[in-house]
């Protein structure tokens, strides 16, 4: 058999996917990025293949993205992630109707795509150097406030009072924002909910900028989090597509391109 | 207790930061691209010497230094002085700049200002006879005291803010006059008809040498790379014009054999990109490096470091020194497609003409951070170019390389981007 591997080599984790020949999604898996990039990278794609019994010969072609995506010397080629994440949100908003728009928060940036019928990228941005309303942002809330990551959701849809406002874009100084809205009493339940609602501010702030088109589509390893997709939903006043595994999207885009690729490279009898 | 050296020694000069920081950038400009011309070697020379190892270079005459093109050169050298462009693209200077800026200056600015208050000043100046400086933006205008407050002579060379009304260009020209006499005042030497009309010859040289190289870039495909262009209009600032023309026309000649042999210096479906925005200035060639390290073109430009520089000659029809004055005034005013002015037609009608001579398929619309103009054109500059099919992409950045992996992603998806849709024209 042959099968045609993606993998996403972000900050904060190594995402990895696997597709068959027809192009269906054979398996996918997620381990933490650490500190050494390479190592664990190969480690992931061994565990994904083992998981889905598939031998390292039966991949024909491999792609790497993401930042570590250069020193993946084991690829057969590598590509930027905004264009893998472009065609896995695009595959896959398939099934949905189709989606133009793609909003991506990662371990520490965030974009917006705008893809035409084909899926190709037809302009984007991207956050400029800071990891304010990131993964990063919410995952230094969530320590500060001695909540699980898996748990905010919960706490966003648990509030009894209004979202409380945080008003700093920088995450540093919203963590002392949120430090000094615990030491007044305010409920944790109504901070997150306010985490969730600034997150989304900056986020939709950024979509525009590219300028929001037909069905929004949510992924990164934050859309896990319902209580920051409520939070977006709010704020775009449309319903976003969130697909089942939001944090795959980009490597299962790499892992689109490998088969194509490769379909074109025996095409050309290479 | 251990040994303390009761005297810091000072740094010799090649390992100074601001020379190290120079060094890395020539290395990737040298190392990271296979067959470069050979002409260029002149260039890489120049730049090893006056950037890495702090050597002076010959001047005639008292040196004046400038701080934006906007100041006339011919009137300088015809006054029997010397031009030097001041305009520094040092991180290490941007930030001695950064002590006593404002933080949200441009870098350009800061870096300037950053140098002229440093020992080693890039290139080796020794002491400037005068600095003349445009008012051409607030913070340049604003930035003449603080260079007076260093102990610098600075003549403030009024620039209007609109470039079509008469009354502005009648204002120009007067203060293009009052330059002279200041110059005068400076070298004890009278403009004359036969020293002007010799400076405009050498500029003109200059300029046409120039002209030549650019009109190599329109080929398809390219014959030699934008980082190597960017290199030469650089070293223009500061290296002595015959000098500098002569090894220009060198390399022409190189260039030329290239175009006859279809000598390709880039991958076959490379993308071709027009820049503009701020001005790349060594060794700031962070963006222009980072687009072809990405696999694409940089096949011209718009910007003051290159293009907009040195593309527009002096036209003359009176050949009587007030006219041959106006006239120089003129150029220096009326091509000018800064951003700077208000009513700013010009300077996207430039672009467009530059997408459509030079083939491109795509814009890189680089800001430094704080210059307030080229932010504000972007929005008008980008739906103007994506109405007529051209992908631009904006990207704001300062002299500092942090966010390098970040703009190298950006890139990559542009320039995959037009790789796709150019694909899919195709089928």
């Amino acid at each position: 058999m042959s099968y045609f591997a993606g993998i996403d080599i972000g900050s904060t984790a190594i995402k990895v996917a696997l597709v068959d020949a027809e192009g269906k999604i054979k398996g996918v898996h997620v381990a933490d990025s650490g500190s050494l990039f390479h190592k664990n990278a190969k480690e992931a794609l061994r565990v994904l293949l083992e998981k889905s019994g598939v031998d390292r010969s039966e991949v024909k072609y491999l792609i790497a993205t993401g930042y570590g995506r250069k020193l993946f010397k084991e690829a057969d080629d590598s590509i930027s992630e905004i264009t893998a994440n472009a065609i896995g949100a695009h595959e896959t908003g398939k099934a949905y109707g189709g989606v133009r728009t793609i909003i991506n928060i990662g371990g520490q940036d965030s974009k917006a795509i705008q893809i035409d019928d084909a899926g190709c990228v037809t302009n984007f941005v991207m956050n400029d150097k800071c990891a304010a309303g990131t993964g990063r942002f919410l995952d230094v809330a969530a320590r500060n406030m001695d909540i699980d990551l898996e748990e905010l959701g919960d706490y966003h849809f648990n509030g009894k009072g209004a979202p409380l406002s945080i008003n700093s874009t920088c995450t540093v100084f919203a963590e002392s924002e949120i430090i000094g809205l615990l030491a007044n009493g305010h409920g944790k339940e109504e901070i997150v909910a306010g985490i969730h609602y600034s997150i989304a501010k900056r986020t939709v702030r950024l979509a525009k900028r590219v300028g929001i088109e037909d069905r929004v589509y949510f992924d990164g390893g934050p859309a896990l989090n319902k209580g920051l997709v409520a939070a977006i939903q709010d704020e775009l006043q449309r319903e976003l597509v969130v697909p089942e595994y939001p944090q795959t999207t980009t490597a299962y885009g790499a892992a689109v391109l490998a088969r194509s690729e490769y379909l074109a490279d025996l095409k050309d009898g290479l | 207790m251990t040994n303390r050296s009761p005297e810091r020694q000072p740094v010799p000069f090649h390992q100074s930061r601001q020379a190290r920081e120079a060094e890395v950038m020539l290395d990737h400009i040298v190392d990271d691209f296979l067959e470069n011309p050979a002409g260029m070697s002149y260039f890489y020379d120049l730049f090893r010497k006056v950037y890495i190892r702090g050597e002076s270079l010959e001047r005639q005459g008292p040196q004046v230094g400038i701080t934006c093109i906007q100041a006339p050169e011919e009137l300088i050298y015809a006054h029997g002085a010397s031009p030097v462009r001041l305009c520094n693209g040092s991180y290490h200077y941007d930030q001695i700049g950064a002590d006593f800026m404002p933080a949200k200056s441009c870098s350009l600015v800061k870096a300037t200002l950053g140098m002229l208050c440093s020992e080693n000043a890039i290139p080796k100046l020794g002491k400037l006879d005068l600095i003349v400086n445009p008012t051409t933006c607030d913070q340049k205008k604003k930035s003449s005291a603080m260079m007076e407050g260093m102990g610098h002579v600075v003549h403030d060379l009024e620039f209007p803010n609109v470039k079509e009304s008469e009354a502005s260009r009648v204002y120009w020209q007067r203060s293009v006059r009052q330059f002279s006499e200041r110059l005068r005042a400076l070298t004890g030497e009278k403009l004359t008809k036969p020293k002007l009309r010799a400076a405009m010859a050498k500029t003109a040289r200059a300029q046409a040498a120039f002209r030549k190289m650019n009109g190599f870039r329109k080929s398809s495909p390219s014959v030699f790379l934008g980082k190597d262009a960017f290199l030469v209009t650089n070293a223009y600032f500061f290296d002595d014009i015959e000098r500098w023309t002569a090894a220009l026309e060198v390399l022409n000649l190189e260039l030329a054999e290239r175009e006859k042999a279809a000598f390709n210096a880039a991958q076959k479906k490379a993308p071709r990109i027009v820049f503009t925005g701020s001005p790349p200035i060594f060794p700031n060639l962070k963006l222009p490096l980072l687009i072809e390290q990405a696999g694409g073109v940089v096949v011209a430009d718009e910007t003051c470091s290159a293009n907009r520089m040195l593309y527009d000659m002096t036209a003359v029809d009176e050949w009587l020194l007030n006219d041959m004055v106006d006239s120089l005034a003129d150029k220096y005013l009326k091509p000018c497609t800064c951003p700077i002015f208000t009513r700013n037609d010009d300077r996207l009608r430039r672009l467009l003409e530059l997408a459509s001579t030079f083939k491109a398929d795509g814009v890189v619309y680089q800001s430094f951070a704080g210059c307030q103009v080229y932010e504000m054109e972007q929005r008008s500059v980008s739906d103007a170019l994506n109405k007529a099919g051209i992908p631009m992409l904006y990207i704001e950045t300062d002299y500092s390389p942090d966010d390098m992996g970040q703009l190298s992603t950006r890139i990559e998806a542009f320039l995959e981007s037009i790789k796709t849709r150019k694909r899919q024209q195709r089928t």
